[in-house]
């Protein structure tokens, strides 16, 4: 009876374990490049900041550490990837500068409703004061939140979240980076370049020109940057710029959400037309008053394709007139001709930056692809992704920066550039491992 | 017979080469024909008959049951194409189960009388936690019992007719998961549960021209199993609870007609073969919908294609009497998948498939018989679903020893 039931269990086993399918290992290579010691230089994306702060799980989630976090599973050697981590969880920096996540929140009208609300009243300040350079360094993440390319030769460059991994007081990103020797990069710069003017509504900062020299033009300052990361031949991959126009910031609130009755429609047609303004209300959706001071009045009704940012106070709108008697503030607004100003400075990066990487034979992620394909929505794994503020799965809670599956994506875009330029076999991530935004 | 033989050639021969065959129908409803690559509808064995050809149960002569089990063992697994990721299924094994009885008012009665309980459709698929898939589907379980009085007349000695009334019962429990993260980490979750009925026939002719040869055609029909009243239940954040309210649901699967011919030869005291050619109506499987009763922006009812098309497959097997009590089954079956390129789906990951099959019988005096059979499938197909994007190699291998036991009196 006993040895019945043995033969019972083995037997069983035998058929499950025949059973089972079994597919082959596969290949897997990082081709012609030497993923050894692989530095990432960017800037906020870079760096992990998301949720409109840098904190731990978002710095872990950046698509640099996802992307190093691949080349060290092929087994080639990759090195510990070093991140400055905040070790914060709420996120470093002052008031505001607390990371979002997503709560009840109680308009001006008593109206509740899911949102982005602060985890804190404000960040972890004293991270900022602490040079975690000896004690975490040298790092290979040189994603700086803020970065623009014309300052990452700075010596000494002044922003708070450089100074904390700086190597020394009169270190610039770039030479710190160089120091590393690495054999391969991600250089991801030029976003800040328009995304700072873009941030103020177009009303203060500007558009780094293209020409000029180091630390003035685009230009310049990128070849400056490629010609030495590359001078030890080491390889690389260049992003491009993606559009402002696929970003969740710019598009949750419509130009013309501005949704009136009949009556208030025909009041503000005779106030304004006592003004003698060349817009009128009608019932149903219309463009915000905005402040626009080349105009005679120092305001004008939204166009189609104008943008409201992601940061206008919605109960100045909703309960104090804003954008309907008052005009919503210029920095709040991008006109039509900013817009134009700041996509055509992204067009113009975009060609300088594939043309170096063609000269130097460096590998080129469309990123400006990614985030378009984003924006018209599509689907993977049975999932909907798209462009959608809170729901799309993509942006995280400040709109701009991504969520882990956001960074997950972006990750396999350089895979996938990488695997086509120097051949390698690297395996994409499964993004829905990573999270969207997470719901209460 | 030659004009017989060019038939079964240019059936054989001219086999369509487009996609199409199995889905999630069970072809075990019998051991000897198990044995046999499946084949059997021209080959009256026992009261197995009831099933593979009502028809031919009147020249079935004996009172019997005959009882039997196929626990079946399918192992499937995943490959991502772009992440190169596996998954596994852990599907518990299935045990498609038949139960025949016939009876006969007097011996050699030209009348027969019998009901089948059997399992033609079903699987459950159980995929591992987390696997890529997961928002396609993680869990889809389909059972179906046919449960079919049957009636059988032997119009001459060379011709007999036969059909049965079948009901079906069965029901359907299909989870997923639901893209949004909660504060843990988890992702939210879908179960549509629920009980299906439904009505159909199965009827048969046998015709056995001379002592060797017999022919037999059958008709299965389709049976429109319907979900009235199924429960949705929808496992989701707190927040945004209101927009997936749990409640119930509505669907409809049809299991396709099928359509059987079949030959059987006797060629010499110990050596029988046997040939079926099934057509399956899989395109009534046009499409999968879920109406939910509570519907709102993020939940609505969901209409996925399937676009099964009609299908045939092959089923050959010999029979070799070693001894008076000792009967040796060998077999192959071809089967052409339903699911066209574009349409496979982690439900049934659908391919071309070849199952060998053997099987032993003994014969334990007059009335006890006791008969065995294995089957071995092996599926593989590579696809980007159309519907989901999803892009990979499924791989299933199916084992499916089974045994019967008959008692004649």
């Amino acid at each position: 009876m006993k040895l019945c039931k043995t033969i019972f269990i083995i037997t069983t086993a035998i058929v499950f374990a025949a059973c089972t399918p079994k597919f082959n290992e596969p290949d897997l290579s990082t081709g012609s490049i030497n993923a050894s010691d692989y530095l990432a230089i960017g800037g906020s994306m870079t760096a992990g900041y998301s949720d409109g702060a840098l904190y731990d799980e978002g710095q872990r989630n950046s698509y640099a550490n996802l992307l190093a976090t691949q080349l060290k599973n092929l087994g080639v050697g990759a090195t510990i990837f070093k991140i400055p981590y905040a070790q914060s969880s709420i996120g470093m920096g002052n008031a505001n500068n607390a990371r979002s996540i997503l709560g009840n929140r109680t308009d001006c009208q008593n109206v509740v409703s899911l949102g982005p609300v602060k985890i804190a009243s404000q960040g972890d300040i004293n991270v900022f004061s602490n040079n975690v350079y000896n004690s975490q360094g040298p790092f290979h993440n040189f994603g700086v939140p803020d970065l623009k390319s014309i300052e990452i030769d700075i010596n000494g460059y002044s922003n708070p979240f450089y100074q904390r991994m700086a190597s020394s007081g009169t270190s610039s990103v770039l030479y710190d980076a160089i120091s590393r020797n690495p054999t391969f990069f991600s250089l991801n710069l030029g976003l800040h370049d328009v995304l700072k003017y873009a941030l103020k509504g177009g009303a203060s900062d500007n558009i780094t020109p293209v020409s000029g020299p180091i630390g003035f033009g685009f230009e310049a300052s990128i070849n400056n940057v490629i010609e030495k990361l590359t001078a030890n031949g080491a390889k690389g991959v260049i992003a491009n710029i993606p559009s402002i126009k696929s970003m969740a910031y710019f598009n949750t609130i419509a130009w013309n959400a501005l949704k009136l009755d009949s009556l208030t429609a025909a009041n503000l047609n005779l106030y304004y037309g006592a003004l003698s303004a060349p817009f009128s209300f009608s019932v149903g959706n219309n463009g915000f008053i905005i402040q626009d001071t080349s105009q005679f009045l120092g305001f004008r009704q939204a166009q189609e394709d104008e943008f409201i940012l992601l940061n206008v106070p919605l109960d100045s709108v909703k309960c104090y007139k804003w954008g309907s008697l008052i005009p919503i503030p210029d920095r709040y607004v991008l006109t039509a001709s900013e817009i134009n100003n700041i996509e055509n400075a992204i067009n113009d990066y975009n060609t300088v930056l594939k043309n170096i990487s063609e000269t130097k034979g460096l590998a080129y992620v469309d990123v400006h692809s990614l985030f378009n394909k984003v924006k018209n929505g599509f689907i993977y794994n049975g999932v909907t992704i798209n462009a959608s503020f809170v729901s799309g799965g993509f942006y995280s809670l400040d709109g701009l920066n991504l969520t882990p599956r956001g960074n997950a994506f972006l990750a396999n875009e350089f895979i996938k550039s990488i695997n086509d330029k120097y051949h390698a076999i690297i395996p994409q991530l499964d993004a829905m491992k990573y999270p969207g935004v997470i719901f209460p | 017979m030659n004009y017989l033989y060019k038939l079964f050639l240019i059936v054989f021969f001219y086999i369509p080469t487009s996609y199409f065959s199995q889905g999630f129908q069970v072809n075990l409803q019998g051991q000897k024909q198990q044995g046999m690559g499946g084949a059997g509808t021209a080959f009256m064995q026992d009261a197995s008959s009831l099933f593979f050809n009502p028809g031919g149960t009147c020249f079935v002569n004996e009172n019997s049951i005959n009882l039997g089990i196929t626990p079946t063992i399918a192992r499937g697994a995943y490959m991502d194409a772009t992440t190169n990721q596996v998954s596994h299924t852990n599907s518990p094994i299935s045990t498609p189960f038949t139960a025949y009885a016939l009876f006969q008012l007097k011996d050699s009665s030209d009348l027969k009388f019998g009901l089948a309980v059997y399992t033609p459709f079903g699987s459950t698929v159980q995929w591992e936690d987390n696997w890529t898939g997961r928002f396609a589907l993680t869990r889809l379980e389909l059972r179906a019992i046919f449960i079919q009085p049957t009636v059988s007349y032997k119009i001459t000695k060379k011709i007999g007719i036969g059909a049965g009334f079948v009901y079906a019962n069965g029901k359907v429990n299909l989870q997923k998961d639901i893209p949004l993260n909660d504060a843990y980490g988890n992702y939210a979750h879908a179960e549509l549960n629920g009980k299906a009925n439904g009505f159909g026939f199965n009827a048969g002719i046998y015709f056995q021209p001379i002592e060797k040869l017999s022919i037999g055609l059958t008709y299965r029909s389709k049976v429109n199993m319907e979900v009235k009243d199924g429960d949705a239940t929808f496992t989701v954040p707190q927040s945004v609870a209101n927009n997936f309210p749990s409640g119930k649901f509505t669907s409809k699967l049809p299991l396709p007609s099928v359509t059987t011919l079949g030959l059987a030869y006797k060629i010499n005291n110990k050596l029988d073969i046997a040939l079926d050619v099934n057509y399956v109506g899989w395109k009534a499987y046009d499409t999968l919908s879920f109406d939910y009763e509570n519907n709102t922006e993020k939940l609505l009812d969901t209409k996925s294609a399937r676009m099964y098309k009609n299908t045939f497959a092959f089923r050959g097997g010999a029979q070799y009497k070693i001894n008076t009590n000792f009967t040796a089954r060998l077999g192959l079956a071809y089967g052409i998948t339903p699911v066209q390129n574009g349409y496979v789906t982690p439900e049934t990951p659908d391919a071309n498939r070849v199952n060998y099959t053997a099987g032993i019988g003994y014969q334990f005096g007059k009335h006890l018989k006791i008969d065995a059979s294995f089957l071995f499938t092996h599926l593989e197909r590579t696809d980007t679903n159309l519907e989901t994007n999803l892009s990979g190699t499924f791989k299933t291998n199916v084992c499916a020893p089974g045994i019967s036991i008959g008692y004649k009196f």
